[in-house]
Formats: C-alpha cells, structure tokens, sequence
C-alpha cells in the first residue's frame, strides 16, 4: 500500500472497520461492540474492546458507609454493559447504515480517508438505564482522540468513578506519566508534586485487604511500555510503549495488573490471580476515598460522583 | 505469704508485694558507665524454661519449688507473646471482649452484685497460664546488694516466687512491675519462677482495639541497687512569665544509708549552670535553683539540660550517679480557652501509636522505637498519643530528645462494657462510679505519673480511652491535678457525661468528629479547647479529606489539632503454605471468633513499616503549621 498522500487506508470488512497507516492497524469491531485491535509498530495492545467502566474497587471506607451496597447497580453495569449501536463517520460524512455486506461490496481494498469517527453507543444494565458514548477519532496519522459521553439520569445512585478501561495482553514493564506524585485521590492529592514520573512494573498498594489503589490525578500524559506480546511469531523482547495524552482536561489513570472485580474478590493480596495483563482504567471522574471514619462517616460532598449529570472526558491515544 | 489464685478474679488485689511506681532514671557504677552501660543492670532476656497449660486447673501446681522436676518444660523466648510462640490461638478483636459468645461474665461488682465471683477467671476455660523458669547466678556486682527484679511488661496478671518463695502478684500489663527479691536470693543457682495468666480482672479494663495476648512481652531486669540509691527523682523545672528565667526543684528519694548528693545541671555547651549538694536519706530536696536566659525545649528546639546527681557515701565513696536529660517548657491553658506551650498556640499535627512488629506482635526494639521518631519528624508529625497503654520506658526519653509532644495516656480501655454494636450501653459499666475499681484505675494514673513524670516531651496525662466516665475517672483526674500542674488532663469520655465535664478533661476532645460538627462546637460558646484524639481513620485507603479540618486551624484558635489514627498496621507476616510466600494476615485469619478483622489496618505505616501512599498528604498538611 502506498500512503504518500498521508491518508488512512479504510477496510470496510464484513465484522469490522479497518484503518491502517505505515505503522498502525486498528479494527472497529461491530459485533464486538468496540475498538478490537489496536496495533502499534506491529504490536498488539488490546486484550478485549476498551469498555465503559463504572466502578473502582470499594475501599474499606465504602464497605463501611455503605457505598458499595448503594452503587451496586454500577457494579453489575461495569460487567455487563453492552453497545447497541455504532455510528460510522469518514471525512464527515455519516456512514449509514452501517456498511456491512451487502451495502460494502461497493468498496475497494483502495479506500482513503483523512479523518475516520466511530462512535459506540452503550446502554448500561441499571434501574433505570442510561447511555454512554464513546466516539474514536482518527487522524490520518494514526492518533486516536476519543472522547466518552455519560448521560445523567435522576434515580441512579453515585457513581464510584466513570471512566474507560484498556486491558493490555501483556503486563507492562512499567510506565512513565506527567501529573502527581504518588497515589492520589480527589480528596487527597494537596500533598503530591507534580512532575513526571516513572513507575516500574505494576504496583499494587499492599492494602491489607486488596481495594481499589495506585489511582493518579491530574495527569497530563501517560505511556506505558511493554516488551511482551502474545504473539507466538514475536520473540522480541524490546520495550515499545503507547502513550494517552490529555486533550481538554487532564485525565486520572490508575495501571494495574487487575480489574476493579479481581481487586474486589481478594480478601488478601496473596490471592490476587497471578499477574499476566496490564489493566489501564482512564478516568473522566473518581469518587473521593473518604476518611473521617471507616463505619459510616460519608465521603465530603464535593467529592462524590451524581449520577444525574452528564459527564464528559476525552483523551488522545499515539505513539 | 503465699500466692492466691483468686486474686484473678478480685478487682481489688492488683498488686501485692509490688514496689512502688518511681521514675524512670537510669543509674551507674560511675561517670564511664553512662556511656559503656551499666553493671547494676543484668537483663533476664531470653530463653527461659516453660509450660504452657489451657486452663489454670491444668497448671503445674509446684514449679516453683526447686525440687520441681521441670524436665517436660519447653522454652520460650522472652521477651515474647504466647501465641506467637505457637501455644496459643491468635486473636484480634476490637471492642467486645473476647470471651463474646464463649464464656458469660460480668465484672464482679456490678449489676448490684455485691460479692466476688470465684472463679470468674481462676477457674475458667479461657485463661490459659504460662509457667515460666529462669535460673540465673549473681554477678559479683550483685552480691550482698538489694536486687530488685523488674518485668517491664506482662500481660496480663503474673505471679513470681523466688527459690521456692513467694514474691509478689502484679497487673497492669503496660507498666514495669518490680519486686524485692533481696531476702530469698542466694549467690548461685537461683531459681525465679514466674506464672503469667491470660485473663484477670484486669481483662474488663484492658479491652484495647489490638491483638489479644499473653506473656512476658518486654523486657525483664534484675536491678541491683547501691548502699545508697536514688529510688525516685522528681524535676519540677518551672518557667516564668518572661519565658526567659526559670527554676529547677528536685526531690530525690533515697533508699539506704544516708549519702551526699552532688547535683551539676549542665546546658547544650556542657557549661554548668547550677550545682548544690544535699545529704540524708528518704526524701532529699535540693533548694531551687534559678535559671537565666534559658532555651526552652519544643518540637522545633527540643533543648535538653542535663541533669547530674552523683552520690556519696559519708567516707566519699562514689555509690553511683544518676544522669537525666530534662527540659523547660510550659503548658498552659489561657484564659481565652486556648492551650500554650510556651507562649505559642498549640497545634497537634498528632498521630496515635500502637506498638507494633509484624514479626513479633508489641515486642518491639530500640529501632523500631527509632525507625518510628524518625518517619514522624521526616513526615511533619510533632505529637503522638500513647495509645491506648504506656510504651516501653525508652520512647518516652527518644520523644524528648526527638521533640515530639506526648499524650501520655493511662493503660485503661473498657469499651466492652459500655458499648455494645456501637450503641452506647453502659449497664455494667467499669470503671464508672464503682468503689471497688476505683483503686487499680487510680493506681494505673500513679504509675504513669510516677514513671513519666520528668519527660518534657508529654503534655498530657490521658485517662484511658473510651471507658465511659464516672467518679472513678474523675479520681483519676484528680489524682493528676493534685501531683501535676505542668500539665494538662486530657480524657474523651467528656463528651459521653457532661455531668462530670469539668471534672475529668481541661479539653473537650472527640473521636472521629466532622469538621462541620467541630466547627458548630467552636461557634457555640465553648468552654472548653476542642482536640480530635483520634481523626482520619487511615484504614486501607483511605485519608481523604484532610483539608477540612487544616481549615479548622486557621479559622478557630480553640481547635487545637488532633491525633491521626493510627501510626501503623497491626498485621502479623506468616507463612502461606499455598504461595509459599511470607504474607501479612490480619483479624480472623487465625479461625478466631468473634474478630473485627480487617480492622485491625489503620496504620500510616503498612504493618513491614513502609509508608502507605498517604503519607504525602499527612506531610503536607502537617508542614502547614509546624
């Protein structure tokens, strides 16, 4: 393929949207409701599509004032909720319907475009529902800016964060971020520097009861490096790194080697399923953790998530 | 006089033979020992023979005798806890006392009882007894000396005989017990012999939010004593107005033949800026001696003097000297309602303290005692609450020398008794208006007064915690008000009987208080300065919201600060069989039950001592007014 007039090659397939650039590959899957493939200099970063997120493991602070019981529905909505529509733009024009066989026999394997949108729309599982969006725009070199959309609803319980989750095949060997020093919170970030920072590998804080850790607010920029693939013809063991980046506001991120659910099930840290991904949660919005006391006492308002607003957050991906 | 068991369950004998609380002075053979140690003291530490029996009707009935055939004894370790030796079940709980559900007891006395239960804990199934053996020869040093055997920490009631005799009978498991062993001791070969059980009366009073143990747990000495020796030194350096000049009155209380005393105060340059001899026995008071342009001690100056008394015999032979390292400084609590030290507004940027090792439970050492100094002052901490017991002697002179504020608090916690299911319930209430609890609590506040009472660094005697209140704790207070006026009285259970409001805390002090609700106190009127003896429970992740309560700071000059609970993790490493990896485990994970399990994880500190990421913020706040 010649790409001298920097466009995006578009692969209308049958499942999914194809766009390839000299050095990237990504597949918008239509059944699988999301961003399929995200390759990099021939790298694989996705593990699954990214999925909206709703919940951060509870603390020993929400067990004690009962947020985890209140916010359960999220829980369940973080599991289980499912797109139900996709939108296709290329170059501004809305694609539609969606150009699946037989409507993409009228394409080439010589589709160009400058600028390709797709915008995922989910419904979550809660009483009453609500809908998330989450529109990736790409740039005809390869950056991804994707921007999720949270629709308030009255009736919902708060939130304990809102935020999309990248599960990577392969645990990172460490990451590299602009933004606060430490793990920080909402409501205990006064104390952090900023700067940037390098962590190594996937810590996870060793609270006595494994919960939600290792969160980072205000961060500006974010690369994560791995050397390992799950692909059987890769041997190479060279650190390649994927970097997301702020595009309105700063972002909170937390790097992980687990999800909010593996956290949630683990009554001591030596139960946690052994390493083997790299979960990286991008947050729009995160629920303070509290601290006035474990049995009761609720997070300060400021620092809660209501569910009847709309909430809003974007972010960039390259390398 | 022969050991009775069922002292066990009688509130009323708490100590029998047992020498009186004195300070916590050391003394040597002469000038040189104060740096090389010294020979008056041997230490008891380590391996001693034992048994261990689940119940008291199985302990050996004779072991103490030294025709005692102890060749099935085990040995321990002491310093140690009987559980983590192996022998007993590990167990967490916080405030329900741990028999809940197992054993149905009530505290002798109450519940308009008006006679002792025998056998509530001498013949019950819970308290289980360690019978301890140690035979140890005397060091010439020692030989035709009184010596004096001191048990800086048993918990939680033992029994001592000596070469087949009894000694004594103690409680109050967070202060040294000492005894005389002079009359039954021999040169070689004798035979001590100690019997520590689990639970006593004491168990109602001591219902602290730790790990339930059992054991010789500090450190144990024999203590020769001198012809002549300073048993007690009283410091009283007072500072006035001007906050420039000051006196120094000393008591020494001295045991033995009638000696002289040559005392020398020397400041941070080693120049001598007071010295006065005395002679006598019993008590000796030196006159006062004014003090000019003096450097006051606090948390950013911690300045020491140092005070020297070396005693004479009447043919001038040097019998010992007794070194102790004091400071100037004054409390006071104004009439604007504020509490001062030394002419500034105090500010706590406090943390409460448990004694903790992962590896061996409150068996701590000197560096753990200094790993923790130094974490408070790297993180901005300039106050710590003895919580909820007094610690090993040493932290408190560490604290001095470091300029940390100290809340000395009394070794008191009876919250099964009050509150049950977080409701305040308080039917059978000790220590409450309970004549016959009344001596052991006041014997608790002597004893932390009398040890503890020439340290700077504490600013506050603290009744206990979360005991209710009733004339029982307001005799403890008084007791503080009649011996103390250096400093002031602090005690949380004033908020739960305003009727004994004035007569049990110069503070009103809560626990855990929103900073709305604390800033409702401070606009209403107070009478009285607002502290937070514990606040921002650190458990997990947690210590959100810190900035609420720095605001607090700046805009009430009642509130002075408080105490962050706690300092570290109590969480115990052991081995996991399935990861093959050493772990930390917490409440529950013994198969004990009831437990509060992870509740017991509040720490700034994970339990290994490595700071949890919270501490940036503690950092930062606490650096805002230093």
């Amino acid at each position: 393929m010649d790409y001298t007039n920097n466009q995006l090659h578009v692969i209308y397939g049958d499942a999914s949207l194809g766009l390839e650039g000299p050095n990237f590959h990504y597949l918008f899957s239509y059944e699988r409701g999301g961003l399929e493939s995200l390759v990099v200099n021939q790298k694989e970063w996705l593990y699954r599509t990214p999925t909206p997120l709703f919940w951060r493991a509870t603390t020993d602070n929400d067990h004690g004032n009962g947020f985890d019981v209140k916010a359960a529905q999220w829980y369940a909505a973080d599991r289980f909720t499912t797109c139900q529509k996709i939108d296709l733009t290329v170059d501004g024009q809305l694609v539609q319907p969606l150009p699946i066989a037989p409507l993409n026999n009228r394409y080439t394997n010589h589709e160009m475009a400058n600028q390709v949108a797709l915008t995922y729309h989910f419904v979550t599982p809660t009483v009453p529902s609500t809908s998330v969006s989450i529109t990736y725009t790409v740039a005809s070199d390869g950056n991804i800016k994707i921007m999720t959309h949270f629709a308030g609803r009255e009736g919902l319980p708060e939130l304990p964060a809102f935020g999309l989750r990248f599960i990577m095949p392969t645990t990172a060997t460490g990451f590299d971020y602009q933004g606060l020093s430490g793990e920080t919170y909402p409501d205990r970030l006064a104390g952090a520097t900023q700067g940037q920072f390098h962590v190594d590998g996937l810590p996870v804080t060793p609270y006595l009861v494994p919960q939600e850790c290792g969160m980072h607010m205000q961060t500006s920029q974010l690369t994560v490096t791995r050397s390992t693939t799950q692909n059987n013809a890769d041997q190479s063991k060279q650190p390649f790194s994927l970097t997301f980046s702020q595009a309105d506001q700063p972002f909170a991120f937390s790097c992980l080697p687990y999800t909010a659910a593996e956290l949630e099930q683990a009554t001591h840290l030596e139960e946690l399923p052994l390493p083997r991904r790299t979960v990286l949660s991008i947050y729009g919005a995160v629920r303070g953790v509290g601290g006035i006391d474990s049995w009761g006492a609720d997070v300060e308002a400021k620092y809660h998530i209501p569910a009847n607003q709309d909430l809003d957050f974007s972010f960039n991906i390259h390398f | 006089m022969q050991a009775n068991l069922q002292w066990l369950d009688d509130p009323e004998v708490f100590r029998v033979n047992q020498l009186p609380a004195h300070s916590d002075h050391h003394y040597y053979r002469d000038l040189d020992e104060i740096r090389t140690g010294s020979s008056f003291i041997k230490s008891l530490n380590g391996p001693w023979r034992f048994h261990f029996a689940s119940t008291p009707s199985e302990r050996p009935l004779h072991f103490y005798s030294p025709d005692f055939d102890s060749a099935d004894f085990d040995t321990i370790q002491v310093p140690g806890h009987i559980e983590l030796a192996g022998y007993s079940q590990i167990q967490y709980i916080n405030t329900l006392y741990p028999w809940e559900g197992k054993i149905y007891r009530r505290p002798p006395y109450t519940l308009n009882q008006d006679q002792l239960e025998v056998g509530l804990f001498s013949d019950a199934a819970d308290n289980s007894v360690g019978s301890y053996l140690k035979h140890f020869d005397l060091d010439d040093s020692f030989k035709n000396q009184r010596v004096i055997i001191q048990f800086q920490g048993v918990e939680e009631a033992l029994y001592v005989w000596l070469n087949g005799h009894f000694i004594g009978y103690a409680e109050d498991s967070f202060t040294p017990s000492e005894f005389d062993l002079t009359p039954y001791l021999q040169d070689q070969d004798n035979l001590l012999a100690v019997q520590v059980y689990k639970r006593s009366t004491a168990a109602f009073i001591e219902d602290q939010d730790m790990y339930r143990f059992s054991g010789i747990f500090r450190d144990v000495n024999l203590l020769a004593l001198p012809a002549a020796h300073v048993v007690d030194l009283d410091i009283k350096p007072e500072v006035k107005d001007d906050f420039e000049r000051g006196t120094l009155a000393v008591t020494a209380d001295v045991s033995g033949t009638d000696a002289i005393l040559e005392l020398t105060v020397t400041d941070q340059n080693k120049q001598v800026v007071a010295s006065q001899t005395q002679s006598g026995t019993g008590k000796v008071l030196f006159d006062s001696m004014p003090f000019d342009n003096l450097k006051l001690w606090s948390p950013t100056n911690p300045t020491l003097y140092q005070l020297l008394i070396k005693v004479y015999n009447n043919q001038h032979q040097l019998l010992e000297v007794v070194p102790y390292q004091f400071g100037f400084r004054r409390v006071e609590l104004r009439e604007d309602k504020v509490i001062y030290v030394n002419n500034q507004r105090l500010i706590l940027n406090g943390v409460n303290r448990h004694e903790w090792n992962a590896h061996s439970g409150r068996v701590i050492t000197m560096q753990d005692m200094q790993n923790d100094i130094q974490t408070m002052l790297d993180n901005n901490i300039n106050a710590v609450r003895t919580c909820h017991y007094p610690d090993q002697l040493p932290w408190y002179e560490l604290c001095d020398q470091a300029g940390l504020y100290v809340m000395a608090e009394n070794n008191l916690e009876s919250h099964g008794s009050w509150q049950k299911m977080g409701a305040v319930e308080p039917s059978y209430n000790v220590p409450g208006d309970n004549p016959h609890w009344l001596a052991a609590v006041v014997d608790r506040a002597r004893s932390n007064y009398e040890w503890f009472k020439n340290h700077p660094s504490i600013i506050f005697w603290s009744l206990g915690n979360e005991s209710f209140a009733g004339e029982d704790i307001a005799a403890m207070q008084t007791f503080y008000k009649e011996h103390d006026a250096s400093r002031l009285v602090h005690y949380e259970g004033v908020v739960r009987t305003p009727e004994l409001r004035d007569r049990i805390s110069d503070v009103e002090s809560r626990m855990y208080e929103t900073p709305a609700n604390i800033a409702s106190y401070l606009e209403n009127n107070p009478d009285k300065p607002f502290l937070n003896c514990e606040y921002m429970h650190d458990m997990g992740n947690s210590l959100g919201g810190m900035q609420s309560y720095n605001d607090l700071i700046d805009k009430y000059p009642m509130y002075q600060g408080g105490f962050i609970w706690d300092f570290i993790d109590q969480a115990l490493l052991v081995h996991d069989p399935i990861t093959q990896q050493d772990v930390l485990r917490y409440g529950g994970d013994f198969d004990e039950r009831h437990s509060d399990y992870e509740f017991s994880g509040d720490g700034l500190l994970f339990a290994d001592r490595t700071p949890k990421p919270a501490m940036q913020e503690v950092k930062y706040y606490y650096g805002l007014h230093k």
